[in-house]
């Protein structure tokens, strides 16, 4: 057979193509549903970390079932606000049918609120107000090699950071990727304050954050930067002055007034825990 | 098992290998290795990748234009690469290890060892040892990127497979080892050890 014949070659290349295709696009399809699933319970556990319930570690063991079945136990309430800190909608947050954002939608809501040729409506922004008092609201930004974004849940004071976790597509391993990776840079979120009023809500300071003699940060909203990864940490901060500012009329809506401690809410101003 | 089988299966593993002597694959082996755990998962990806593809352009090799042969090798190498990109997202087990290898998966198509092995091997042989051939290949190229990863991730994080060991011991994660540049120079040693085992690779 003469398999250099034009005729030949067209139809071969073709046939190879449309088999190939095939068989790639039934594969995509059938396998859609189980990388949902991991995506959601992969999501889910980062704001289950976020919102202090356990480490991402620990939850990484217990499996997708039990990730679900404890959002399911702990998770208060969810819904989405716009920009003017009015409620939309609310979310599912049954155990069948758990709505939460993939990092695709936070993509879409990333272009939302900064505007620009890929806006495709206004901003509707996720809020999560578990159990324990906490509410989780994500960021999303660039950072140097791809997205990057995360978790960060409040106190009941609406200003008080309770954790924060962030995941990346393909940042710097051992650099950049200590934004998730690195405990301690995780840790160092907690207790800090955001300052809603001020443009630069939160800030990841290069050369690192005023400190005092025991090396506790001595400015509420501001931590170190990762040594190594300044376009990370760059990308990060603005991400999380971004988002936070676009929740910024809902924060203010409904944090508690005259309150100083991050226990306290309501109309008392009493922490539950004195 | 014939001599020259054997000889296919245990050439890529060390006379042959195809990165310390043919130097291919080096992009992603400088890529991949700073943990073991990703640094194996990478290593069965390109086991599957270089193995499966083998066989199959093996079995069409008589059928294939000669004029548009790289492009079929192309369309099969990315199918397998996708395939196993999707399988890896699709277990509760491997999906963590996926999204941490992100692009290298993906990447395995550019990876010169696939398309070197089928130019040379599988395109004029039949397809059992093609698919040996792509296998030890693969094997071949998943033992140096183990012997890499081990010592990247024991004196870069302190750990072996996410297990503590020096960290315990007050030991400082060395940060240079986690970047590229020291795998070229972990490769660059292990060469130079191949090559004052093996005289005959050695330039006059």
């Amino acid at each position: 057979m003469n398999t250099n014949n034009n005729l030949y070659t067209v139809i071969y290349t073709s046939v190879i193509v449309i088999v190939v295709a095939a068989l790639l696009a039934f594969v995509s399809q059938s396998l859609k549903s189980r990388q949902d699933a991991n995506e959601k319970a992969d999501t889910i556990s980062q704001m289950l970390t976020a919102a202090g319930y356990a480490s991402k570690a620990e939850l990484g063991k217990l499996g997708n079932t039990a990730v679900l079945d404890k959002y399911a136990a702990e998770i208060e309430k969810a819904f989405v606000i716009d920009l003017e800190g009015n409620e939309l909608r609310t979310l599912g947050i049954e155990r069948e049918g758990i709505e939460v954002y993939s990092p695709k939608q936070l993509k879409r809501q990333n272009y939302n609120i900064k505007g620009g040729p890929n806006k495709t409506g206004d901003p509707e922004l996720p809020v999560f107000l578990f159990k324990n008092g906490r509410t989780v609201v994500p960021i999303y930004g660039a950072g140097l090699w791809g997205p990057i974004w995360g978790y960060i849940s409040f106190e009941k004071d609406l200003g008080t950071i309770g954790g924060a976790y962030f995941d990346h597509e393909s940042e710097t391993a051992g650099l950049g990727a200590k934004i998730k990776d690195d405990p301690s840079f995780q840790a160092e979120f907690i207790g800090e304050k955001a300052d809603f009023a001020d443009a630069n809500v939160f800030d990841i300071v290069k050369g690192g954050a005023p400190k005092d003699a025991e090396g506790k940060s001595v400015v509420d909203n501001k931590i170190d930067a990762i040594t190594g990864a300044t376009m990370t940490s760059n990308g990060l901060d603005a991400a999380i002055d971004t988002w936070l500012a676009a929740y910024s009329a809902w924060f203010s809506a409904n944090a508690p007034k005259g309150c100083d401690k991050p226990c306290c809410s309501g109309e008392d101003h009493k922490c539950e825990e004195e | 098992m014939n001599a020259k089988l054997k000889e296919t299966i245990l050439n890529p593993l060390f006379k042959g290998n195809p990165i310390t002597v043919l130097v291919l694959g080096i992009c992603s082996s400088l890529a991949v290795t700073v943990t073991m755990k990703g640094a194996l998962v990478m290593a069965l990806s390109v086991i599957v990748v270089t193995g499966i593809s083998s066989l199959i352009l093996s079995l069409l090799r008589k059928t294939i234009p000669g004029r548009v042969r790289i492009i079929v090798q192309l369309v099969v190498v990315a199918m397998m690469v996708i395939l196993v990109d999707q399988i890896l997202k699709s277990f509760e087990a491997t999906y963590a290890i996926d999204k941490q290898l992100s692009v290298y998966i993906g990447l395995i198509i550019t990876n010169c060892i696939v398309m070197g092995r089928i130019e040379a091997f599988a395109l004029g042989n039949k397809p059992w040892p093609s698919f040996l051939d792509g296998v030890a290949n693969g094997a071949g190229y998943g033992l140096i990127l183990l012997i890499v990863a081990f010592f990247r991730e024991l004196l870069g994080s302190g750990t072996l497979f996410g297990i503590d060991i020096l960290n315990r011991f007050g030991y400082v994660p060395n940060n240079l080892v986690i970047l590229p540049p020291f795998a070229l120079i972990l490769l660059g040693c292990i060469v130079w050890v191949q090559r004052s085992i093996q005289k005959d690779l050695q330039e006059k």
